[in-house]
C-alpha cells in the first residue's frame, strides 16, 4: 500500500474515532492492536488470508475484540479487514496516531514496558519525556514482555532505551 | 720430338752405311788366279749345270765358292751371327726406310697426335684432379670450418642451456622459499585467526550462559515491586535528562 493510501484510511478512521466522540481511547486501542498484530505471525496470516471469507476474518476480529475494546475500534478494524488491508493495518494505525498527534501539535512517544503503566507514571513519564525532548509528546504504551523490565521509549528519531534486556545485551557484549 | 727423330733418322744411315760399305775380308786379300770375270762365268755355268741335275738351292751356292778356290767345308760355313748377308741388309734397309718413312708420314702423325691429345687429357686430368683437389680442399676447410663454428656453437648453446637451467633452478628455489614463506604466513595467520575465533566463540559462550544465568536470575526476581522500582528509576532518570 502505498503511503498516500495509508493516510487516507488513517485519515478516514480518525474522523470516524472523532466523530463518534471517543478519539482517545479508540486511537489507544487501536496503536495496541497494530503491535498485537506485528507481534502475532498466526493472527496477522489468519487476518491476511485471502483463502478465509471476509465474514470470516471479520468474526474472528469481533471475537478478540468484542467486549474487551472499544465498539469504535472493533467497527473500524473490522473495516479495514473486510476491505482486504489487513496486512496495512499497522501502518494504517501508525499514521492515524501521528496524524492525531501532529494535529494536537504532539509528538508521539512510543513506550515499551513489561507491564502496565500506572496512570500516575504515565503522566510523570509524559512529563520527563517532554522535558528530556523539548516536544510535546503523546504517550503510547506497549506491553513488550522481552522489555523484561524497565522502559524503552522512542519520540522520533530519539531513543531513551532504560530496559533490562538492552542491559543485559550490553553486559553480554562487554564480555 | 724434332730433335729426337733427327737422331734416329741419323743413327739408321749410319748403320746402314757401315754395313754396306765395309770391305770385305777375303778382297784385301792379293791372290793370283783367274780373272774375276771368267771365273763368275765358270761359277755361272756350273751352277746351270748343277740346277739342270737336281741340285740344291745350297748345291747352287756352294759352287761360286768352290770356284773361287773354297773347299766344301766353306760352302757349310754358318753365316755371321752379327752382320746379314749384303743383300738382307739392302733389303732390310730400304725396307726400313720405306717403313720409316711410311710411319713419319702417316703413323707417327697419328701416334703424335694421340700422344698430344693424351698428354693434354692428362694435363687436364692433372688440372681437373687440381682443381677438384682444392675444390676438395675447400670444401674440406670449410667443413673443418663448419665443423669448428659447429662445435662453437654446440658449446655456446649448451652453455646457454646450463646457465638457463641454473636460472630457472635459481627461479624455482625462490619461488619454492617465497610459496613456503606465504604458506607458513597463511598457516600462522589461519592459527592466530582460528585461536581468535575459538577465544570468542568461548568469550560467546561464556558470554552467552552468563547472560542467560543472569536473565534467569533477572527474571526470578524481577517482580512486580521491582518492576515498578525499575520504571520509577527510568523516569527520574529521564526526568533529570534536560
Amino acid at each position: 500500500m502505498t503511503a498516500e493510501r495509508s493516510q487516507t484510511y488513517a485519515s478516514s478512521l480518525l474522523g470516524v474515532a472523532r466523530s463518534e466522540g471517543a478519539v482517545t481511547d479508540v486511537e489507544d486501542e487501536l496503536f495496541r492492536f497494530a503491535r498485537l498484530l506485528e507481534g502475532n505471525d498466526d493472527l496477522r496470516t489468519t487476518l491476511t488470508d485471502t483463502g478465509l471469507p471476509v465474514s470470516r476474518r471479520q468474526q474472528i476480529v469481533e471475537d478478540l475484540l468484542g467486549g474487551r475494546a472499544n465498539p469504535v475500534t472493533t467497527s473500524l478494524i473490522s473495516m479495514v479487514v473486510g476491505t482486504g488491508r489487513a496486512h496495512d493495518l499497522p501502518a494504517i494505525i501508525d499514521e492515524l496516531v501521528r496524524l492525531s498527534a501532529s494535529e494536537a501539535d504532539r509528538e508521539v512517544a512510543e513506550v515499551r514496558s513489561a507491564i502496565e503503566l500506572t496512570d500516575d507514571q504515565k503522566q510523570r513519564l509524559t512529563s520527563a519525556l517532554e522535558a528530556a525532548t523539548g516536544k510535546k509528546v503523546e504517550l503510547k504504551v506497549i506491553i513488550d514482555p522481552t522489555v523484561l523490565g524497565g522502559l524503552v521509549a522512542q519520540v522520533g528519531d530519539t531513543v531513551i532505551d532504560g530496559s533490562v534486556k538492552t542491559r543485559l545485551q550490553q553486559l553480554k557484549t562487554a564480555f | 720430338m724434332r730433335f729426337r727423330t733427327r737422331a734416329m733418322l741419323a743413327s739408321s744411315l749410319l748403320a746402314v752405311g757401315l754395313v754396306a760399305f765395309a770391305p770385305h775380308a777375303s778382297a784385301q786379300e792379293g791372290e793370283v788366279g783367274p780373272s774375276e770375270a771368267e771365273t763368275e762365268e765358270a761359277a755361272h755355268h756350273l751352277e746351270e749345270i748343277a740346277e739342270e741335275n737336281g741340285g740344291t738351292h745350297a748345291d747352287v751356292e756352294c759352287i761360286p765358292i768352290l770356284a773361287e778356290g773354297g773347299s766344301v767345308d766353306d760352302c757349310q760355313e754358318s753365316p755371321s751371327p752379327i752382320l746379314p748377308a749384303t743383300d738382307e741388309l739392302l733389303w732390310g734397309t730400304l725396307s726400313f726406310l720405306v717403313l720409316f718413312f711410311l710411319m713419319r708420314k702417316f703413323a707417327y702423325p697419328a701416334i703424335k697426335e694421340g700422344m698430344e691429345g693424351r698428354s693434354e687429357r692428362i694435363r687436364s686430368d692433372l688440372a681437373a684432379a687440381e682443381t677438384a683437389k682444392a675444390e676438395a680442399q675447400g670444401v674440406l676447410d670449410s667443413y673443418r670450418s663448419d665443423l669448428s663454428g659447429a662445435k662453437a656453437e654446440a658449446g655456446r648453446i649448451i652453455e646457454e642451456a646450463r646457465q638457463a637451467a641454473d636460472a630457472l633452478k635459481k627461479d624455482q628455489e625462490a619461488r619454492l622459499q617465497t610459496e613456503l614463506a606465504d604458506v607458513r604466513t597463511r598457516a600462522t595467520a589461519d592459527i592466530e585467526a582460528a585461536k581468535a575465533q575459538a577465544i570468542a566463540d568461548l568469550k560467546g559462550e561464556v558470554a552467552q550462559l552468563a547472560v542467560g544465568a543472569a536473565s534467569v536470575v533477572v527474571n526470578k526476581n524481577l517482580d512486580v515491586a521491582t518492576q515498578t522500582q525499575l520504571i520509577e528509576d527510568y523516569i527520574n532518570q529521564v526526568a533529570t535528562k534536560r
